[in-house]
């Protein structure tokens, strides 16, 4: 079956009702995309289909298709981060880091649709996004901040 | 990459060794680092430091980024004497070496010790590699080393300057001073001030890899299966089916469970569906936690007697008003989001193993006993850990992929679901503590504690209790020892359970604290904070009670507790100004404080709380802490953000049972952490202080429960003393 990831077409040969997660990380090789709990609960595992975020563990490859994914290896440019990843280094937001992928490409979506959140856009798009450690005030922060650079404000 | 190399470095360099504080001598290896600096033209200074001929300076950490910091703060340490930009720092993580053995003759990152460990012994050994820099280029200049100086990475005479990747051949030819002159604090330029951390890029553009991302040329791999009920045994295997899916390796019955293996963890997982196992009753049958929490609150004996001051007893009988409760936590998982995993591969008579490990130690043990060889044959790598809070000290997952690999013949990675993770985890101890306060003309005249809880350091036999029959025997008497030499006590039955409440700064006229271990063959481990994450939620409770029985404010009954002068009278008068306390919280908002003392470090907090409907909010969290000399100001502010938010999950929400031996809670549905909507405004306030840096990763935990606790008595009058709370309330007048 052919995906498209990141801009690039790729052929794996997998069973149509395999996860993307799994296909991504085993069978594409980027594993930045995390496994945190399979069955949709903890947002680890978010990706970009058709620029919409999906919980990669629970969607079938199969569904997919060739449709556009993008995942966390596909957000920069070269070595221009994205706004979303540069507020997130002047936030300092990860600790272990290990659910960030997820939370940005949460962010990123949500931005998209709304480039100005209000803190209840935040919450109502990223409360299903667990972070184990506690990152969410330094998140909340992030978004405001993303939403400033990507509307043109200078970096810090 | 340069052509330094951690591991060739490590088995050329060291010899013996232990104590971090042996690094600043360099281990007398002089004829190797001039060979070393011949070939490479890196200046290996010590065991830590290496100044690359590029000029960069390669670092290695003995301990395990869990998101804590370390790496930043490890770094900062030696940028600071080293005169460089901390991003000229790379960061290397030590595998098992004996060497790196910094903890008590224990290689593992725990205790919020790390900081507290490294920060004089680091700095020598950065130190100690700026003063034979400088002495290099003073030899070449032919000019007294006195009147160079080290800036920016250059050594500095006049006009005449040097990088020091032009210095490092001759640096190496040079003893290395056993007393480098540290940097006095007034003159830091990094430490205090360096906040953004040096893992961030990694983190965010999804490089970074964990244990789950290892990936080895040939490698399989491999799913487990394990039994509802801990401990049980895999009796009879049906895997025809399994085995003719395409990819699968094999499957293999194990004392532990069952491992599907494949090429593919996709085809492994799909596989595990078509095996059928039959299970051994295991050792856990028949333990109810409603059955046990019930015995627990029955159970009358006195206990161990841990502390006896005055006579609390009399002070009980004499009281005009006695009050207390029980006071009482479940067991709790860590759920850390990367679950349980780890790599091995066998090689030889030896096995190399990789892992999101917090003790490279304990995993050696556990993987050798598991093989059957020594520990000095099984090397651990350690990657990246998402999150730890305790539960990567084990070498649980570790053992398996090495009796998995040995079995198949290949490279195996062994990665656990969210419900092993959850259903096989070593947990924090249950713990139920009956408490009673004696208030005679409106004074506090006596206090007595009685605990019950599972004990992780049974009866100085081992340091992890139920679980001493997994536990390999060496590593059972070496954690014995660290154990004892730390803590100075021959009785280590009680240590975790009452740590917090016999060492309280609280001066009662009486008091009396006992202790009695709970057995049952549940494994419990450390959970970030330990005993601290319930003896907080105890003592800060019973104040509060006592403040309230005395009319007193909470402020001012802790501050006629508590010494004068002392670092916690200084926090609560930051805090007390911090949270506005002298004005009165709006209509339908509930304000409680708590403080606690741990890891060396004050950390007190004021939560405001509301109910909507019936749900516990805390809308805001003011917290300030005295943690001694500041590194990294804002990863000291984010580490107590998590623990506020870490403990607030346990403190609202979380709870392990067991029914007839099997773990109810399998996934985050069931074991529900905090989210986004319910975080808290978090605001928090670092003490200013020159005293030895102190632990941060856990002792902002402890408060954050009874705080909770507090502000919700006074938004409704009911006393909250069961863990989760929220269930305590939906159940408040049940019991």
């Amino acid at each position: 079956m052919k995906l498209v990831v990141n801009g690039k077409s790729v052929e794996v040969a997998v069973p149509d009702d395999t996860p993307l997660l799994w296909v991504l990380r085993e069978e594409v090789g980027l594993t930045g995309t995390k496994f945190g709990c399979g069955v949709a609960l903890c947002g680890a595992c978010t990706v970009h289909v058709d620029g919409k975020p999906k919980r990669s563990c629970v969607t079938a490859c199969g569904d997919v298709g060739e449709r556009p994914i993008t995942t966390i290896e596909g957000l920069a440019a070269g070595d221009v981060l994205h706004p979303v990843q540069q507020a997130w280094i002047e936030a300092n937001v990860p600790q272990c880091g290990y659910c960030q992928a997820g939370q940005i490409m949460t962010t990123v979506a949500l931005l998209a649709a709304k480039p100005n959140p209000t803190d209840d856009d935040i919450d109502a798009a990223l409360s299903a996004n667990l972070c184990r450690c506690g990152t969410y005030p330094r998140i909340r922060r992030a978004v405001h901040r993303a939403a400033e650079l990507l509307a043109g404000g200078p970096a810090r | 990459m340069t052509a330094w190399s951690r591991r060739g470095f490590l088995h050329g360099m060291l010899v013996g060794g232990g104590a971090l504080v042996v690094a600043a001598c360099g281990g007398g290896g002089q004829a190797l680092r001039i060979q070393r600096a011949d070939q490479t033209g890196d200046l290996v200074a010590n065991l830590y430091v290496t100044v690359l001929a590029t000029g960069r300076v390669a670092l290695i950490v003995n301990k395990a980024e869990i998101g804590q910091g370390v790496s930043t703060g490890y770094a900062t340490l030696v940028a600071e004497e080293l005169r460089v930009p901390i991003d000229h720092v790379d960061v290397h993580y030590a595998g098992s070496d004996k060497a790196m053995r910094t903890s008590s003759n224990m290689q593992i990152t725990g205790g919020s010790t790390s900081i507290f460990e490294a920060y004089v012994p680091l700095r020598q050994a950065a130190a100690a590699a700026r003063e034979m820099l400088i002495a290099a280029a003073a030899e070449g200049w032919k000019v007294a080393p006195a009147a160079c100086r080290a800036v920016d990475g250059h050594v500095v005479h006049g006009d005449a300057r040097l990088p020091y990747g032009e210095l490092t051949r001759r640096a190496a030819r040079l003893e290395v001073p056993a007393q480098p002159r540290l940097t006095p604090a007034a003159e830091y330029t990094l430490i205090g001030k360096v906040d953004r951390r040096v893992d961030l890029r990694a983190k965010i553009d999804g490089s970074a890899v964990y244990g789950i991302d290892v990936t080895l040329p040939g490698m399989c791999n491999a799913y487990p299966i394990f039994a509802p009920v801990f401990g049980a045994r895999p009796t009879r295997v049906a895997a025809d089916r399994a085995r003719r899916r395409p990819g699968v390796v094999d499957v293999i019955a194990f004392d532990w469970g069952v491992a599907v293996v494949a090429e593919k963890l996709w085809q492994a997982r799909a596989a595990a569906a078509d095996v059928e196992v039959s299970w051994s009753e295991g050792s856990l049958h028949g333990l109810d936690t409603a059955k046990l929490t019930a015995a627990l609150r029955a159970h009358d004996a006195p206990g161990t007697t841990i502390k006896d001051d005055g006579d609390a007893d009399a002070a009980l009988d004499q009281a005009e008003q006695r009050i207390g409760g029980t006071y009482e936590a479940p067991y709790l998982a860590h759920a850390p989001l990367e679950p349980n995993n780890a790599t091995a591969r066998v090689t030889g008579d030896g096995v190399e193993v990789w892992a999101p490990s917090q003790s490279p130690t304990i995993a050696q043990a556990f993987v050798a006993d598991a093989l059957g060889i020594g520990m000095d044959d099984v090397t651990i790598h350690v990657t990246l850990c998402g999150g730890g809070f305790g539960r990567r000290a084990l070498g649980d997952a570790c053992a398996q992929a090495a009796q998995i690999a040995r079995h198949v013949g290949r490279p195996v990675k062994l990665s656990w679901s969210r419900e092993a993770d959850m259903t096989q985890a070593w947990y924090r101890p249950i713990y139920s503590a009956r408490v009673e306060a004696a208030v005679r003309d409106g004074k506090v005249t006596g206090a007595k504690l009685r605990v019950r809880s599972q004990s992780i350091a049974l009866s100085g036999e081992t340091m992890f209790g139920a679980a001493l029959a997994q536990l390999p025997g060496p590593l059972a008497r070496m954690a014995t020892k660290a154990a004892l030499a730390l803590f100075s006590t021959n009785s280590l039955g009680d240590l975790f359970a009452t740590e917090g409440l016999g060492n309280t700064p609280y001066r009662f006229a009486s008091f009396s604290l006992a202790a009695e271990p709970v057995q049952t063959k549940l494994p419990v481990l450390f959970w970030r904070s330990v005993g601290n994450s319930v003896t907080g939620f105890v003592m800060e409770g019973l104040i509060d009670e006592l403040a309230v029985a005395t009319r007193q404010d909470p402020f001012a009954l802790r501050r006629t507790l508590l010494t004068p002068g002392s670092r916690q009278q200084r926090v609560l008068d930051r805090l007390e100004r911090l949270a506005g306390w002298a004005t009165p919280p709006p209509k339908g908002i509930g304000r409680g404080l708590a403080r606690h003392f741990a890891f060396e470090t004050e950390v007190a907090q004021v939560a405001e709380v509301e109910l909507v409907g019936d749900r516990i909010r805390v809308r805001k969290v003011y917290c300030v802490v005295d943690c001694g000399t500041v590194i990294n100001p804002d990863i000291v502010r984010a580490q107590l953000e998590g623990a506020i938010i870490f403990g607030l999950s346990a403190a609202l929400d979380q709870q392990i049972t067991l029914v007839d031996g099997v773990v109810q809670q399998r996934n985050f549905d069931t074991f529900p952490v905090l989210r986004m909507h319910e975080s808290p405004e978090i605001v928090v306030d670092i003490l200013p202080s020159d005293d030895r840096p102190t632990g941060v990763g856990e002792p902002g935990l402890p408060p954050i429960a009874p705080a909770v606790a507090n502000a919700m008595f006074q938004l409704t009058g009911v006393r909250l003393r069961r863990m989760p709370l929220q269930l305590a309330w939906n159940e408040r007048g049940a019991s």
